[in-house]
């Protein structure tokens, strides 16, 4: 893209024009390396617009039901007046490298509503729990003055630090029962999250949905709470029935003002930034290596000496 | 191995010069492995021989005499989109000697919703009746002697007030409830599996099948409240064994529903009857039809123990299958339906409705649907097949199929109620995955030649067939209906209306029977939109959740050349792109037929390239707006049900009106030859028939984007 075009498309996506903000993520996800410059030149042009945002991180193991929740919150988050962006990560097929991208199907009403964007895209391969440039759809977003931000991962367990990495508060959804899942590897996602949620406290899980609220309260005890002064709250919800949803919501604005008024949310994006453009130069240097045989081989041999 | 056995095998071997015998065997979809030769062998460990057709466990047939006495029953299913038009169409065939009549109606009602609904400009009067008051009731059955005239009405989301209205125009005429008879489709649990013409969520939906049963038995001792239904699975890619089980588990599920309300089993299982689809397979048909009464008896008489015999009888319609129509040489149909059809007598079904050779094309017209009512005639008068009971009994390979049949089957079953039942097997989606997988499966072996459909894959048609084929205008009528509803709300007791609409918002809450609520509402002239408003608003719209299988469709068709090319194509395409091609496949409108748009879905990411999958029911605005919001190359619209002709437009529109016309639009379905001019001229990049080649179709749309 040319610079006049990115120009014209930057003032769209401030006049918040869907299909601009669309067409930018495309951009910034490409894998070209033409379309690198394009993406830098575009991002910086952004910069001077940004919307105040929450940035919300979405995990939880498979089947727990996020899309479902999600589709819950979303209407909370609009009751409030707030523009809502989601971005769904999907995984991509190691085999086809093509992927299937449902989200939309289990948040239906929220994919009609005019005040909300929902971009998922396949993770093409990207481990942790993101899409390579989620980071970057973020700031599209933000600059088209959606305010919040709910980031939705593959549910994979583990290496969800990189969607930690860019939010300011994660939520963390589990399901009732699953009591190894404190020995197991939900341990590490436990310890990340600012909100713990366990869904599906409805029908025949109701109970034991209670007493696994009581249990995870009882093993964050044990944990040091990630942000200073909050204490991380355990709440149970159906998001079928639509029950507990606004509470879980109430927490998230509470946390959201202690962040603020604590300094700590400017503090961790700061932070976060810095984070981001290492990241993005490891990167660059990856990709550009990548291809290059030739390249590989004498840092190998760099390497050894 | 017996000497007879020894002997042929040698002589076959010889014939075969070396081949293994072996390599004759053929793996039908069923996973049953059917062998080139059956003999007295095969019979030694069956063990549903020794029994005679009339008693149980009727596998032989329901009757004593079948045929012999009485033929089955020629019952063609019809769909137009007035209650006026219906009604001259029933009275014209009861003059000419018809004794019963079934109803189809428009997918707006289907789904509860009023004709003035803003989700169902493109549905009003498609593929049936729109029926949005008593008052069309009462018009659809003008003149129309309910206490004779058996009615069967294909109704399973809004089975509520449409029974309800059913019974208050029948009352409204000076008949007695008592002497209704006909049919009521009424099998939800199929819709959550196939077809989605569901509205509320299983629980719920459970709860209203078991008060029309409760209803029925208590006031219409001669309607068939439930018929529990095979047909759209098989539509759906389903094969006979996943077809016939799922069919009984929902009709066990069914049961115990109704039980659970308190009916004693006597008083209701005789009322409920069965329908099953008939393809192209022919021997595993008639299987099929002999092993559904066979496990039918067996497991009500295992779970239920019931006095009366007739509890355990399995009595069935069938309809010859809509997917084995091809578009291409379309006259080539009335064969298979005429063997289908074949099918379905010789497996002694009791009654039939053949479909007509154009409806791969669009909805049949009346000659199109005469040559369908003939084949039956011709086979019923002229080929003896009426004068013997079960002809195939006894024969080795038919009673050996049985058998296998019956095995698969109760394997099939036991899965389900190993996960509690159909209503939670339904809600884990099991069997849907399961039959989707049976249609990729079946897709990619169609592609490969594995095997052939005549016109479609092979012995292709030299010369292009013109076939006259009708078309709806269904603005007309959605017009009509909606001056219609203006009125009857003008002039109806507003007052006496909402307070029946409470009593049914107070009976789903705190139990009641949903179907005598709501005939008070129908006598008030609520309308069918209202009534099913009053139940969500307790019982809440179900929204699917979409599960899509992968890999199925790369696992059968891996290192062909079209597939090897597709996907070079698209490493190219991302080198060139900075990313894969990105499809969203759609389905507009009420029309819940997704087998088409999920084959799709899961053979194109199984080719590489990432899909969307669109919402149900979207409209054409949403469908606009998911496109460009995932900034998609394609948007491919999978359509059945005659909705190309509005709602491609609106899309087509809406596209333009947020610049993003650069979104390549293509169709796939059941779209008339005739049509696709008229749609290219609107941009519309191609159209896809039913039968097309997927990894052709990707080339196409991958050749168009770049």
């Amino acid at each position: 893209m040319n610079t006049l075009d990115i120009e014209e498309l930057c003032k769209l996506i401030f006049s918040g024009d869907r299909k601009a903000i669309a067409t930018a993520i495309t951009l910034v996800e490409s894998t070209k390396h033409e379309d690198q410059d394009s993406t830098n030149r575009l991002l910086t042009l952004l910069e001077s617009q940004q919307t105040q945002s929450i940035r919300i991180g979405i995990s939880g193991p498979p089947g727990v039901g996020k899309s479902t929740f999600i589709e819950a919150i979303g209407h909370s988050v609009l009751e409030s007046d707030e523009r809502l962006a989601i971005l769904a990560i999907d995984p991509s097929s190691s085999i086809s490298g093509g992927s299937i991208l449902g989200d939309k199907t289990r948040m239906e009403s929220l994919s009609r509503n005019e005040n909300t964007f929902i971009r998922p895209s396949p993770s093409g391969g990207n481990l942790g729990g993101v899409h390579r440039s989620t980071r970057e759809s973020v700031s599209i977003l933000e600059a088209a003055g959606y305010s919040v931000i709910l980031i939705e991962t593959v549910g994979v367990g583990q290496a969800e630090t990189e969607v930690f990495e860019m939010t300011d508060i994660f939520l963390v959804l589990l399901s009732p029962g699953g009591g190894d899942e404190l020995q197991g590897i939900k341990r590490g996602i436990i310890e990340l999250a600012d909100i713990l949620v366990v869904n599906k406290a409805d029908g025949n899980l109701e109970a034991t949905s209670r007493s696994t609220v009581l249990d995870y309260k009882n093993a964050l005890k044990l944990l040091k709470p990630r942000i200073q002064g909050w204490n991380v709250p355990v709440l149970p919800c159906s998001a079928l029935e639509k029950n507990g949803i606004d509470q879980i919501w109430n927490e998230v604005i509470n946390l959201k003002d202690h962040l603020v008024k604590t300094g700590q949310l400017e503090k961790s994006r700061l932070e976060q930034s810095k984070i981001w453009l290492k990241n993005k130069k490891k990167n660059l240097i990856l990709s550009a290596i990548e291809d290059d045989e030739e390249l590989l081989d004498k840092l190998g041999e760099t390497i050894k000496e | 191995m017996s000497k007879v056995d020894k002997k042929w095998r040698k002589k076959a071997e010889e014939e075969l010069r070396g081949e293994s015998i072996d390599s004759l065997n053929w793996d039908t979809l069923e996973g049953i492995q059917v062998k080139p030769l059956y003999t007295s062998q095969d019979l030694l460990e069956l063990e549903h021989l020794d029994n005679l057709p009339g008693f149980l466990p009727f596998l032989r047939g329901p009757k004593a005499t079948m045929y012999s006495k009485r033929p089955w029953t020629i019952r063609q299913y019809s769909g137009f989109s007035t209650a006026e038009e219906s009604n001259k169409f029933y009275r014209d065939n009861l003059a000419a000697g018809q004794t019963g009549l079934s109803v189809a109606f428009d997918l707006a009602t289907h789904r509860g919703y009023d004709s003035d609904h803003p989700r169902v400009p493109g549905d009003v009067g498609k593929a049936g009746v729109a029926i949005d008051s008593i008052e069309d009731m009462k018009i659809l059955f003008d003149q129309i002697p309910l206490d004779q005239m058996s009615v069967s009405m294909t109704m399973n989301g809004a089975v509520i007030p449409i029974m309800a209205m059913f019974i208050v125009a029948a009352e409204e005429q000076g008949v007695d409830k008592n002497d209704l008879k006909g049919t009521l489709q009424n099998d939800i649990l199929k819709e959550f599996m196939v077809r989605n013409t569901y509205i509320y969520p299983p629980d719920h939906s459970m709860r209203i099948v078991a008060d029309i049963i409760a209803y029925c038995s208590n006031h219409l001792p001669q309607f068939n409240s439930v018929s529990i239904s095979g047909y759209h699975m098989l539509e759906a890619g389903a094969t006979c064994t996943q077809e016939l089980a799922y069919t009984i588990a929902d009709g066990l599920e069914y049961v115990r529903a109704a039980k659970n309300q308190g009916l004693d089993v006597d008083s209701f299982a005789p009322r409920l009857s069965f329908f099953f689809g008939i393809g192209m397979n022919f021997f595993m048909e008639i299987a099929k039809l002999r092993a559904a009464r066979f496990l039918w008896s067996e497991l009500i008489e295992q779970e239920f123990k019931p006095k009366d015999p007739r509890s355990q009888m399995l009595r069935t319609h069938c309809q010859t299958s809509g997917v084995s129509l091809t578009s291409q040489d379309p006259y080539n149909n009335i064969i298979r339906t005429t063997i289908e059809a074949m099918a379905a007598v010789l497996g002694g079904t009791q009654s039939l409705h053949t479909n007509s050779f154009d409806e791969a094309l669009a909805l049949p017209t009346p000659f199109s649907a005469e040559i369908a009512r003939s084949t039956q005639l011709v086979l019923r008068e002229e080929s003896g097949l009426t004068k013997v009971v079960d002809p195939l009994a006894g024969s080795y390979y038919i009673e050996s199929l049985t058998g296998s049949i019956i095995n698969e089957a109760r394997k099939l079953i036991a899965e389900v109620e190993e996960l509690g039942g159909m209503t939670k097997a339904v809600q884990a989606g099991v069997p849907k995955l399961r039959i989707e997988e049976s249609a990729a499966i079946r897709q990619a072996r169609i592609e490969k030649k594995e095997e052939i459909v005549v016109g479609v894959n092979d012995y292709f048609s030299s010369k292009e067939q013109d076939v006259d084929i009708r078309s709806i205008d269904n603005e007309d009528v959605r017009n009509q209906q909606i001056t219609k509803l203006e009125s009857i709300k003008k002039s109806r007791d507003e007052t006496v209306c909402q307070k029946t609409l409470e009593n049914i918002e107070s009976v789903a809450k705190n139990g009641g029977n949903l179907l005598e609520a709501a005939i008070e509402a129908a006598k008030a002239r609520a309308t069918v939109g209202e009534i099913s408003e009053a139940m969500e608003n307790v019982f809440g719209r179900h929204q699917a959740v979409s599960q899509s299988i992968s890999g199925v469709y790369r696992k059968e068709y891996e290192g062909e050349d079209e597939f090897m090319d597709v996907e070079k194509q698209i490493e190219q395409f991302l080198k060139t792109n900075g990313r894969r091609p990105r499809i969203l496949v759609a389905k507009l409108g009420q029309d819940g037929h997704d087998r088409g748009a999920k084959v799709i879905a899961t053979a194109f990411a199984d080719l590489g390239f990432d899909v969307d999958i669109g919402p149900l029911f979207q409209t054409p605005e949403e469908a606009a707006k998911q496109a460009i919001e995932n900034d998609v190359h394609i948007l491919g619209v999978s359509t059945q049900a005659a909705a190309h002709k509005t709602l491609v437009p609106m899309l087509i529109d809406s596209l333009k009106e947020e610049n993003a016309d650069n979104i390549l639009v293509v169709c796939g379905g059941i779209i008339p030859d005739n049509d696709i001019p008229e749609l290219e001229s609107m941009g519309v990049g191609a159209v896809f028939g039913p039968g097309t080649n997927i990894s052709k179709a990707a080339l196409k749309v991958l050749d168009l984007i770049q």
